[in-house]
């Protein structure tokens, strides 16, 4: 996709977040565009480091750093990157995300359905497993270096 | 050399695509309304987030049932869940850098609950190997099969293998219930209390970003208090898992899975059930 796409397709998904925003948690669209603004900006610059720097990460991965960097302790825009960002719920972003998710998987339901009842039980176990594995490891690693 | 581009012009774009803007605008009018569900359930609860009603709406709105949208519409949705979900990944790093010291002093727990993700091999291959399955659980289990795994295994297996088959199943499987699924599981496991809420939230970066979403959601509506703490780690550890998923699955997950099949496959075997090909060789 070409910069312009992205661009655009970017202030599609903050208008569907200030949307969301409004709705759910009638914060009105004023007050939301800083926060809007700043979580963007942070994606496009993501995506511009992502094309520039040859190391091949996947773009979230650029763009969460960038937000890292944003709002760390050196940051001179720390306060109003947070302050901002803070304006946006946690979970307004996300229901766009879930739409197009949701579209994208649309022609899959009949091959799911084929799947049957050992394939979804398996995918399941999966899910719970790298989760659970994940969990059992970050307890017993917390509780050692006394984090918790 | 010219770049291809998918379109070759933005008005192209959105010729193709408005339609899928529209809708995702009108299923965020209609799940933003709705908002926030808890249904009580034994000890845990069952929350429910406007991005499971916007999913459900778009898998509806596809061609197998409403037929809003197309499958030349299908396929320009997927390209378009990175775009959009890049503005939370934004939000979460945000949120990990105003917490930087929490996410400091959990470097060493950030890093080695990364092997964590394996789990899925221990549990999910033999539960495989009982219902039946051979090469196929290699693909089925190895990890939790986003698209990055599903693409890696049908580059070494070939596209016609049992394991990419076995891959391709746990990936469609995962997507249709994966998000819905991680955040009901995520809060009955913390309703178990065997857990402290910032593992439950590094355990939520599995390298899919929207089961990591359904994941955070859940577990800062549980615990609100320490909600900057909880996506800072989860953001943390979905952004490590971006990076090394793919080094940890060639490297580790996959041996790792092969060796275990070798090892358990012919003790598994005579109280396996019977697949498929298993009972028209018999019946031959």
């Amino acid at each position: 996709m070409r910069y312009i796409e992205w661009a655009v397709l970017f202030i599609i998904s903050g208008l569907g977040i200030a949307l969301a925003n409004f709705v759910g948690f009638q914060v009105g669209f004023m007050e939301s565009l800083p926060g809007v603004a700043v979580l963007l900006v942070i994606a496009f610059l993501g995506l511009v480091a992502s094309k520039l720097i040859p190391l091949k990460l996947p773009i979230v991965a650029y763009v969460s750093i960038i937000g890292l960097l944003a709002a760390c302790p050196a940051s001179p825009i720390r306060e109003f990157v947070i302050e901002s960002a803070n304006k946006i719920n946690f979970t307004a972003p996300l229901t766009m995300v879930g739409a197009y998710a949701g579209m994208s998987i649309s022609d899959q339901i009949k091959t799911f359905v084929k799947q049957g009842w050992k394939m979804i039980l398996i995918g399941v176990f999966v899910m719970t497993g790298t989760f659970l594995g994940s969990a059992i490891v970050s307890q017993v690693v917390l509780s050692l270096t006394n984090v918790i | 050399m010219e770049k291809q581009y998918q379109y070759s012009s933005l008005g192209e774009r959105f010729r193709t695509e408005w339609k899928i803007y529209v809708l995702a605008f009108v299923f965020i009018l209609i799940a933003d309304s709705i908002g926030q569900i808890n249904i009580p359930l034994g000890a845990g609860r069952f929350i429910l987030f406007p991005i499971f009603y916007s999913l459900i709406l778009g898998v509806l709105s596809g061609p197998q049932v409403a037929k809003i949208i197309k499958s030349k519409q299908v396929k320009a949705a997927s390209k378009l869940v990175i775009v959009a979900i890049c503005p939370f990944i934004a939000k979460l790093g945000i949120n990990a850098g105003a917490s930087l010291e929490t996410v400091l002093s959990a470097g060493p727990a950030l890093l080695l609950q990364e092997f964590g993700n394996l789990g899925t091999i221990f549990l999910a291959l033999p539960l495989a190997l009982l219902l039946g399955l051979k090469r196929e659980a290699i693909g089925a289990t190895h990890s939790i099969n986003r698209e990055t795994n599903l693409a890696l295994i049908t580059d070494m297996y070939g596209p016609d293998s049992p394991e990419t088959r076995g891959s391709l199943s746990i990936y469609v499987v995962g997507g249709m219930v994966g998000t819905i699924y991680f955040g009901f599981m995520v809060s009955v496991i913390a309703a178990l209390n065997i857990f402290h809420p910032f593992a439950l939230a590094m355990s939520s970066g599995v390298g899919a970003g929207i089961m990591m979403a359904s994941a955070t959601a859940s577990l800062t509506a549980i615990y609100p208090q320490m909600a900057e703490q909880i996506s800072a780690l989860a953001s943390a550890s979905e952004t490590i898992s971006g990076i090394d998923g793919i080094y940890m699955t060639i490297f580790i997950g996959l041996p790792l899975c092969n060796w275990l099949y070798k090892v358990l496959e012919p003790k598994i075997r005579p109280f396996a059930l019977k697949s498929k090909e298993d009972t028209k060789v018999e019946e031959a």
